[in-house]
């Protein structure tokens, strides 16, 4: 998987590529705008991490530049501005997806998955994990031949602890992924761990390896 | 009491009084110079009187005519001499009544005999001058005041309207709309200079608000990079193998307190937001429908506390941004929830009218008027402190009244569109 990155701080650059890259993606990244649209005009990627405010220039115009270019993109914006405007016109621009700063890295590596899945055009609709295979279209999970009879909310989590493997996710990076940033469910975790608790249930039930683990009591990790 | 009704009270009563009293020192001025003529004539009657006695040594006849009495009375040997002047009433000789007089008394010494004579002369003439006058002075006096008094009401109210139209748009100022004022062009330098003042203290007070928006507006989304710049790290962080327990939980709560961080400055953008009217995807929406959205995404909270909600919607239909009434919703729920208590129960009533959300919760009722303010947090809450601020913001926005009242053991927050 190749991703652009384009995001001028460089604290949170760091932080992002060694997240992406651990998991032996390709990572680039490009720090003000002429950079950017100079990548862009150049390489193809599969995803494109574009914030919007940048030294030199609008973060929108090097969506319009890619417009221009007839290129096909995944672009998943990432900005400080929780502006519905923004937001609408980012993806009227052919953004793909507008995530809101502050992020937990995991819930942008799904994210970026996500439009990576949706922008393959070789009908590749499977996400596969060992044993684990999830049809995304049919939206159904299967371990080896099992089909997995999940909740909505347990299919979810499946996909994004996949997207994460291996990674540590904390708990209210989960919680925000489900429910939603705008519930303010801080002082209320304790309800996903019932959820996982089931996830792990109907894995195991389906003969499938225990990959969910309790990290230090800070999240989970999905991974061998 | 008004400027105009004001000034016109003073102006009349001081015009009332020296209108007044200048009449007074007319009727006396009058009086005086007229009695003064009368005496002069009588001082005359007198010296003829003298002299005719002089040359023939006897008094002249006594005479009753025209406006004139001439009478004599002869005194007692010794009597003192005497001579004044009086104002009197006497009769006429052709009996028409009393008329008012002037007389001259004064005594005559012929041949040893003392006589007093007394000279009088019909004052009436000069009465009737002096009440005239009187008359005259008192209708210009009417007339004076009249006058005054229209000119005040309809000169001052023209003056005046300048200010009057400047002052409505005062009243109607804010500084958060753009409504630009319209200064009533006058021929009144103060009013100009009024005016002048008022159009650039408006455009600086608009100024300022506007700069100290975009600063709290620049401040919050300056603040989202550095939380992201350290949720990110702390993302990075736990992912280091050698992690303690102790140590997880020491993230976590530096988790929460970022993601609580974060929300705040959210809340706060939306807040600034809102008050600058700057959402404006509205829409028609059906409230019920909403409703039942925000319970089921509610539902493994109200699970996990036990809490029943009972629903009773009917249609109601809004144009409002459906993104606020997300917000509404989810704020009003969440706090009927986080304010309940195990095995509570939640009532949400929406109808034509009015939208209310009943929650069980703590014995003791908010302060109906502070819980809406920013940051006002009871010593139990979590949350932000914003959450029914932000509320009551979108609740004014749409002119919805927004009121909270606690009838035991129901906490109830009523939305009345």
């Amino acid at each position: 998987m190749k991703i652009l990155l384009i995001e001028d701080e460089q604290a949170l650059r760091e932080s992002i590529i060694t997240y992406f890259t651990e998991e032996g993606s390709i990572c680039e990244t490009a720090g003000d705008y002429p950079s950017a649209v100079a990548k862009i005009n150049l390489y193809h990627y599969d995803c494109i991490v574009l914030d919007l405010t940048l030294p030199g220039g609008d973060g929108m115009e090097v969506l319009r530049r890619l417009k221009e270019l007839h290129k096909n993109d995944g672009v998943l914006i990432i900005s400080a501005r929780h502006s519905l405007d923004d937001k609408l016109s980012g993806l009227n621009l052919g953004a793909d997806d507008y995530l809101v700063k502050p992020f937990h890295l995991s819930e942008l590596k799904a994210r970026v998955m996500a439009i990576v899945r949706r922008k393959s055009f070789d009908g590749n609709n499977l996400i596969v994990f060992n044993e684990v295979s999830i049809d995304s279209l049919a939206m159904k999970a299967r371990v080896g031949e099992n089909i997995l009879n999940l909740t909505r909310k347990e299919y979810d989590l499946l996909i994004y602890f996949i997207a994460n493997q291996n990674k540590v996710i904390t708990k209210s990076a989960l919680a925000e992924h489900l429910w939603g940033d705008e519930m303010d469910l801080s002082d209320h975790f304790d309800f996903i761990y019932t959820h996982i608790k089931n996830l792990r249930k109907k894995l195991l039930e389906a003969g499938c390896t225990d990959y969910i683990k309790s990290m230090y009591g800070v999240g989970y990790k999905f991974g061998a | 009491m008004k400027l105009a009704q004001k000034y016109n009270r003073v102006n009349l009563y001081t015009s009332l009084l020296i209108l007044l009293l200048s009449g007074a020192v007319y009727y006396f001025a009058i009086h005086y110079i007229l009695t003064e003529k009368l005496d002069h004539d009588l001082k005359i009657e007198e010296e003829e009187i003298i002299a005719y006695a002089g040359k023939y040594n006897r008094l002249p006849l006594s005479s009753d005519y025209k406006d004139q009495i001439v009478s004599y009375q002869l005194l007692t040997k010794g009597a003192s001499r005497e001579r004044y002047y009086s104002h009197n009433l006497y009769y006429k000789s052709n009996n028409k009544g009393l008329e008012p007089g002037r007389s001259l008394i004064t005594t005559l010494k012929i041949a040893g005999d003392i006589y007093r004579v007394s000279i009088t002369k019909s004052s009436l003439e000069a009465e009737d001058l002096v009440r005239l006058i009187f008359l005259i002075t008192f209708s210009i006096i009417i007339v004076l005041l009249l006058s005054l008094m229209v000119i005040n009401r309809f000169l001052l109210n023209s003056l005046w309207r300048p200010f009057y139209e400047m002052l409505k748009q005062l009243k109607a100022f804010n500084v958060a709309d753009n409504k630009e004022f319209s200064a009533q062009p006058t021929q009144i330098e103060e009013f100009q200079e009024l005016n002048q003042s008022v159009l650039v203290m408006a455009k600086q007070a608009r100024h300022d608000y506007k700069e100290l928006k975009s600063f709290t507006d620049n401040a919050s989304h300056e603040m989202m990079t550095p939380l992201a710049v350290i949720n990110s790290k702390l993302d990075t962080l736990i992912q280091t193998e050698t992690l303690s327990d102790k140590q997880g939980e020491l993230i976590e709560d530096i988790y929460l307190a970022v993601s609580r961080l974060s929300r705040l400055n959210q809340s706060l953008l939306l807040l600034a937001k809102i008050e600058n009217r700057l959402i404006e995807d509205e829409e028609t929406i059906e409230l019920g429908a909403l409703i039942i959205l925000k319970i089921r995404q509610f539902n493994e909270l109200l699970q996990a506390n036990g809490i029943e909600v009972i629903l009773q919607l009917e249609r109601k239909e809004l144009y409002i941004s459906k993104y606020l009434a997300d917000i509404l919703l989810n704020n009003l729920i969440s706090n009927a929830i986080r304010h309940n208590v195990d095995q509570g129960k939640i009532t949400i009533e929406l109808n034509e009218e009015k939208l209310s959300i009943c929650n069980t919760g703590s014995q003791d009722a908010l302060d109906g008027v502070r819980a809406f303010e920013r940051f006002y947090k009871d010593a139990s809450s979590e949350g932000t402190g914003l959450g029914l601020a932000i509320t009551r913001q979108i609740c004014n926005l749409y002119n919805f009244k927004l009121s909270y009242l606690y009838i035991s053991p129901q906490h109830i927050f009523r939305v009345e569109f």
